[in-house]
């Protein structure tokens, strides 16, 4: 009898110290999610993609030129291009839809590290399929940082690779088949949205599992936590495997870039909890709204606040690091943990607080590792 | 949690008969680590076991290696020896080559399962070799295709990549789950911690005089319950203390095991089956034979619910992903052949107290034929793997829920 006792009473503490909303509360069906949605979809990810498409339409001219001259004015702006839209990508990596899983957008877009031998082996033999999913590796971005940045030393060595080396129409066609490639998945993606998948998106506005918000919500946080919180810092910093590994940092061969794209996609998360119109100052509904109206608070402090919070602590930790973080993981691993841990605690608060207060259930497991 | 709850019946049973017995030794107590001597010297052996745990694990691995595996190459890895039964030498670690030791022919060989069945064995055998030779055909073909119903080829789970057969099936994966039940479950369960190896010629009567096997320290029933330990901890960095590491030691049912000892309703597992093994092989030094036996049944209990729980595990986490609004065919089709594996080991489970497993062969035949039918993983419905849960779970005393949580 002792034994349900002292149960009872750690349970009732457990419930206590957990997130509560307000017991004689707001209803979470009697707020309007369809504008939520409506705000998503034409104030911040149809914006994000259509400045997106653009970079990569600029991208695909840029090494189009350089393919044409492989020279180093060339290279340089097809850099600059390779960085613009990189920077852009961060704004809306994290959307999913049915068509951005039906052509594996994200992973034929950004996956690293590059896999170097194969991709000199697609070079020198020619025999490629970039649509295979075992070449998600020898693509995108992380490839075309290795082909710009990555081939040699110093500049000059880099452009003979185009110019004179043998193979050399090869790395040009190359360069100029990835550009194209991520010129078109993001076509068919911005495409999907402007005919007719806005509609459908923005009018499934229930809350069971293949609704809007819920598969929208999973999928943004599963961002957070594989790609944001995982693959840029996380994995690195070895918190994964023990050991550090400062190849599996994104932008490993411009070295300089690491910091600039985490930042971004900070941003980028925050902003979209936050409902903040892409690319401007105004505030629109979102995710913070809804857990304001829901009046949700943990141990005392505003669930939304705490989040935000969480953003600045994560963003402060980070300005400390390099801007490489392949140097940060060598020099002093522990402001890269300490970066980690901020962005972690945020998980719990979205993950588990956040999802409890909205009574949206998780639709991802962690793989086995099987 | 019913597991425990069969524990305590077993362990008052066990509580009633040892206070009726004539042994007049006191209580043996459970052994904290697994170390025995004779003469100062161990007397703990399972070198055999080892190597195989090893072997297997080159094997499965060599099946993705599409660059330089051949047919004869995974078969030579099984069978330890060439086509025409010369030594072969296909492992890259050289004393698995030196090894006489083989995989084939400890597969489908239990003593209390096979001994009167060679037929069976032979079939369960060749079964592992047509999955090897399948690699080969028809899946390494098609490295570069893009898997669809009827096509083998690969196909993306998550970022990873996954290579199956025209059904959807991973041959390496149904080959390394099977391997758990054909060889390490049933080498286990079915034969050395049964009475028939245990017991078998002089053994009683040599261990009783502590008459050892010859140029060794131990007694050939020490050796046998050695060679049951060794299928689980076998490639254990720390075979005295196997639980510090479980789990990591190997890709089969090492592994296994400290993945149900991870899901909180299963717990404790890892503790009971450790003394299970411990306090066996110490009551065979005492000469205990009904606490000896005791134990075994203990095993069997909790090994056989190794095998369950998984099998529903990947059943549901299939389940799962196809019932997702756009399902990723490759994250079903890997947990799915998963489950494939665990499935078919249920026939080298063992029942405590019987002489059956929990699944018949016709029985586990049954299951695979449903996930086979027509194109396999791609046309299987949610309501199939979930009536095959249904069916597994309340064979053992685990519900669908915390197998699956």
């Amino acid at each position: 009898m002792k034994r349900y006792i002292l149960l009872f009473l750690s349970v009732s503490l457990l419930i206590l110290s957990c997130t509560e909303t307000n017991p004689s509360g707001p209803d979470p069906d009697d707020f309007d999610r369809k504008a939520i949605l409506e705000n998503w979809a034409d104030n911040i990810i149809i914006p994000a993609l259509t400045d997106f498409s653009e970079k990569t339409e600029s991208l695909k001219t840029a090494g189009n030129n350089f393919a044409e001259n492989p020279n180093q004015q060339a290279l340089e702006s097809l850099r600059d291009q390779w960085k613009a839209g990189y920077l852009a990508l961060q704004h809306v990596s994290m959307f999913e839809t049915s068509k951005t899983m039906e052509i594996r957008f994200r992973n034929n877009l950004n996956i690293y590290p590059v896999d170097t031998a194969e991709v000199k082996e697609n070079i020198n033999q020619g025999n490629y399929n970039l649509k295979l999913p075992s070449e998600i590796d020898q693509q995108g971005f992380p490839t075309l940082d290795y082909l710009l940045y990555g081939l040699a030393g110093n500049n000059a060595e880099i452009l003979s690779f185009y110019n004179s080396g043998e193979n050399s129409s090869d790395y040009r066609n190359y360069v100029v088949d990835l550009v194209t490639r991520i010129d078109s998945l993001t076509d068919i993606v911005l495409n999907d949205w402007n005919s007719g998948f806005r509609d459908e998106f923005v009018n499934n506005s229930g809350n069971g599992a293949n609704s809007s918000i819920d598969m929208m919500v999973n999928d943004f946080i599963f961002y957070y936590e594989k790609n944001l919180r995982a693959g840029k810092i996380g994995i690195p910093a070895g918190v994964f495997s023990g050991t550090p590994l400062p190849q599996n940092v994104e932008g490993f061969y411009s070295k300089e870039f690491s910091k600039e794209l985490f930042l971004e996609s900070l941003t980028a998360t925050q902003n979209f909890f936050n409902g903040k119109h892409f690319n401007s100052e105004t505030t629109g509904l979102s995710l913070s709204d809804y857990l304001d109206f829901l009046n949700t608070i943990k141990n005392g402090t505003d669930l939304t606040q705490l989040i935000n919070q969480q953003f600045e602590e994560s963003r402060a930790k980070a300005q400390n690091l390099n801007s490489s973080f392949a140097d940060q993981v060598e020099i002093n691993n522990s402001l890269m943990l300490q970066t980690y841990d901020e962005l972690q605690k945020n998980v719990i608060l979205l993950k588990v607080d956040m999802l409890q207060a909205l009574n949206i259930n998780v639709d991802y497991v962690d793989a086995d590792g099987d | 949690m019913n597991l425990s709850k069969s524990l305590l019946i077993i362990a008052a049973f066990i509580f009633t008969i040892s206070c009726d017995t004539n042994n007049t030794n006191d209580e043996i107590a459970t052994p904290e680590t697994y170390e025995f001597t004779r003469n100062g010297e161990s007397t703990v052996s399972f070198s055999g076991q080892t190597t195989r745990i090893k072997m297997s694990g080159e094997l499965t691995s060599a099946m993705t290696d599409f660059d330089n595996t051949t047919k004869e190459l995974l078969l030579e890895m099984f069978r330890n020896q060439t086509e025409n039964g010369a030594d072969a030498n296909p492992f890259s670690e050289a004393e698995l080559n030196a090894a006489t030791k083989n995989i084939k022919s400890k597969v489908a060989a239990s003593t209390d399962f096979f001994s009167t069945n060679t037929a069976v064995s032979s079939e369960i055998k060749t079964q592992f070799e047509t999955w090897l030779t399948a690699q080969v055909d028809e899946v390494f073909p098609n490295e570069n295709i893009q898997a669809q119903p009827g096509v083998a080829g690969q196909i993306a789970d998550g970022s990873s990549t996954r290579y199956v057969s025209a059904k959807g099936f991973e041959y390496n994966q149904l080959v390394a789950k099977s391997l758990i039940g054909a060889l390490m479950t049933d080498q286990i369960l079915n034969n050395y911690v049964s009475t028939s190896v245990l017991d078998a010629g002089t053994n009683i009567e040599d261990n009783n005089n502590g008459i050892t096997a010859e140029g060794k320290t131990y007694t050939n029933m020490e050796h046998k319950w050695d060679e049951a330990f060794g299928y689980l901890y076998g490639n254990s960095s720390n075979t005295a203390n196997p639980n510090l590491t479980i789990g990591q030691d190997d890709s089969f049912l090492n592994k296994y095991l400290g993945r149900v000892e991870g899901d909180d309703d299963f717990a404790g597992i890892a503790q009971d089956i450790f003394d299970a093994f411990a306090l066996g092989r110490a009551a065979i030094v005492e000469g205990d034979y009904e606490l000896r036996d005791e134990q075994a049944e203990i095993l069997r209990a909790q090994i056989s619910a190794i095998i369950g729980v998984r099998a529903v595990y990947y059943l549901q986490s299939g389940k799962t992903v196809l019932e997702q609004a756009n399902p990723d065919f490759g994250t079903a089709f890997h947990d799915l052949s998963e489950a494939y594996g665990f499935v078919y080991s249920l026939q080298f489970t063992r029942q405590p107290g019987t002489g059956q497993p929990y699944f018949t062969k016709a029985e586990v035949d049954g299951f695979i034929s449903l996930l086979e039918a027509g194109n396999g993983l791609w046309d299987v419905t949610p309501q199939t793997l979930q009536d095959i849960s249904v069916d597994i779970a309340s064979k053992f005393n685990f519900t669908i829920e915390e197998a699956s949580n």
